[in-house]
């Protein structure tokens, strides 16, 4: 019987406040829907970097002048790396048939004679693929005698690196406003529902009531709100994939992203929601009857 | 069995809402406490059912004593008293069924239990065929009726009711009167906290006077409008 008076009393505290009420659950489904949406794209970023990074090629040009001897220095120099995956010398034969391949043009029809430098194509370990490494890798391979240039696309790199930080930072930061922000609407509606029903709590109590069966409907006040208004971001978000994301062939989700997007926002909001109402709810009450 | 040792209320700054109190209330007993508006009956009520706590000295109430006792004992005392107040205390947008099984659900009891229990009360406070209306719809002398139905739920070894006639014409504190005779009948201590004396004056129960925040001793004549009673004239 206690049972069905919590729940009666969650929905009717639910219905009395349903202006604030509202408010919450749109501003949970807001927040919980843009902060989602942060992480996909940092997730997108970082998988995009990922991919270039692990299929990024450093390439060593040696200089023209260099003598076999000296190429020959430079290779075992290079494979003594333990951070190099893959390493293959590319002649100036191999390097113009891939000009040839890539340009469809032969490069010694245009310019009677073959420019291109001798190098090596390296491919670095995944995990030393980012531009810390990459700068340190380039000094002590340059320094070497007969290498001309060690280049790689450092700009495109780092300014990818400096995106998705950046991402992940706002992320950080929004994560931190919207989770103040749905915790001060969450405390409001639930003060205003314990204010409403001080006299009917003030009876309660009267009659012997204990602490959880007062409490009780406030927090699942609270952990409604939340469910709702992470139901309503799984939604959100699911239409913005299929109509937004999808036309632009952003982001491609199957069916377990969308139970991984249901889970997460809902637990995500009833948990919110759960904890929020059950820290404020009995220091509203006894602030209320402090002053009886 | 109900006792005042030595019992001092004071409100924040303000002393002496009860001053020294010593009282004995037995089992079974029919007891009226008497006294204007401010004298200190509410507050005495108060201490029994320890919606406050006493300054100083010690309130017993069966086995529970003022001197210790954890918010968790307290809902356990109240569970076993019962209050009638001036003002009802009855949640005005809950059924006057609701109303009266709102103890019964907090002490958890079974839901047929629950409304075989009620259709009882409800009966013997003639209002069963009310039982689904809201209670905010109810004349004040029903309420109060409810309110007293309500007390009797949990079958309390004492009803406390505080001024319970304060807002009801004469015929309807006539009724509430008597349902709580009827209940002290029963076995039940009452202890009933009035100002109108009217009401009371050909009853034969203790009577306890009070006169800010004091128990006045011996035989005690009051001034009614017209009237001159001897309120203790019948003290046991």
């Amino acid at each position: 019987m206690k049972f069905f008076f919590v729940i009666k009393q969650t929905f009717s505290n639910l219905w009395r406040e349903r202006t604030p009420v509202v408010a919450t659950i749109l501003t949970i489904c807001i927040a919980l829907t843009i902060l989602v949406a942060l992480f996909e794209i940092s997730f997108v970023l970082y998988d995009q970097l990922r991919d270039l990074e692990s299929n990024m090629m450093v390439e060593v040009y040696l200089d023209p002048s260099a003598t076999d001897s000296q190429v020959k220095v430079i290779q075992s120099e290079l494979e003594r790396y333990p951070t190099i995956e893959r390493l293959r010398f590319v002649s100036k034969e191999t390097a113009a048939a891939i000009f040839n391949e890539e340009f469809g043009e032969n490069i010694m029809d245009i310019l009677d004679e073959n420019p291109l430098p001798v190098s090596f194509e390296v491919r670095l370990l995944r995990e030393f693929n980012h531009s810390e490494y990459l700068a340190l890798f380039k000094t002590q391979v340059e320094s070497l005698k007969g290498v001309d240039e060690v280049h790689y696309r450092h700009a495109l790199i780092e300014k990818l690196e400096k995106v998705t930080e950046a991402v992940a930072i706002a992320g950080i930061f929004v994560l931190i406003i919207l989770v103040f922000a749905m915790n001060l609407l969450i405390r409001n509606t639930i003060k205003l529902s314990v204010y409403a029903k001080r006299r009917q709590i003030d009876i309660m109590k009267i009659l012997g009531a204990g602490n959880l069966l007062i409490r009780m409907p406030y927090i699942l006040e609270g952990a409604i709100e939340g469910f709702i208004g992470g139901f309503l971001s799984a939604i959100c978000l699911i239409f913005a994939h299929k109509f937004i994301a999808g036309s632009f062939a952003l982001v491609e989700i199957g069916t377990s992203t969308y139970k991984v997007l249901w889970v997460l926002t809902i637990s995500f909001g009833i948990l919110i929601g759960f904890l929020t109402s059950a820290t404020s709810v009995g220091r509203f009450v006894n602030k209320i009857f402090a002053k009886k | 069995m109900i006792q005042f040792r030595q019992v001092t209320v004071n409100y924040g700054y303000v002393p002496g809402a009860l001053k020294d109190i010593n009282l004995q209330m037995h089992d079974g007993d029919f007891t009226l406490i008497l006294g204007p508006t401010g004298s200190g009956k509410s507050t005495l009520l108060r201490l029994i059912y320890m919606d406050i706590l006493p300054s100083s000295g010690v309130v017993t109430v069966d086995k529970w004593s003022s001197f210790r006792i954890s918010p968790r004992q307290i809902n356990r005392l109240r569970r076993n008293i019962g209050v009638v107040f001036q003002d009802f205390k009855l949640i005005d947008n809950m059924s006057v069924f609701d109303n009266v099984a709102l103890p019964l659900v907090i002490e958890g009891y079974r839901r047929k239990y629950i409304r075989k229990l009620v259709h009882v009360l409800l009966d013997e406070v003639n209002l069963l065929q009310s039982k689904d209306q809201r209670a905010s719809t109810l004349s004040l002398g029903e309420k109060q009726r409810v309110a007293i139905a309500r007390a009797m739920a949990k079958n309390p070894f004492v009803v406390i009711a505080d001024e319970p006639t304060g807002n009801l014409d004469r015929e309807a504190s006539k009724n509430v009167l008597s349902l709580l005779e009827r209940i002290n009948r029963n076995g039940t201590s009452v202890i009933m906290a009035t100002h109108d004396y009217e009401l009371i004056k050909e009853t034969p129960y203790k009577r306890i006077y009070m006169e800010n925040g004091e128990v006045l001793p011996g035989d005690r004549t009051i001034n009614i409008p017209n009237k001159r009673i001897n309120i203790l004239a019948n003290k046991e």
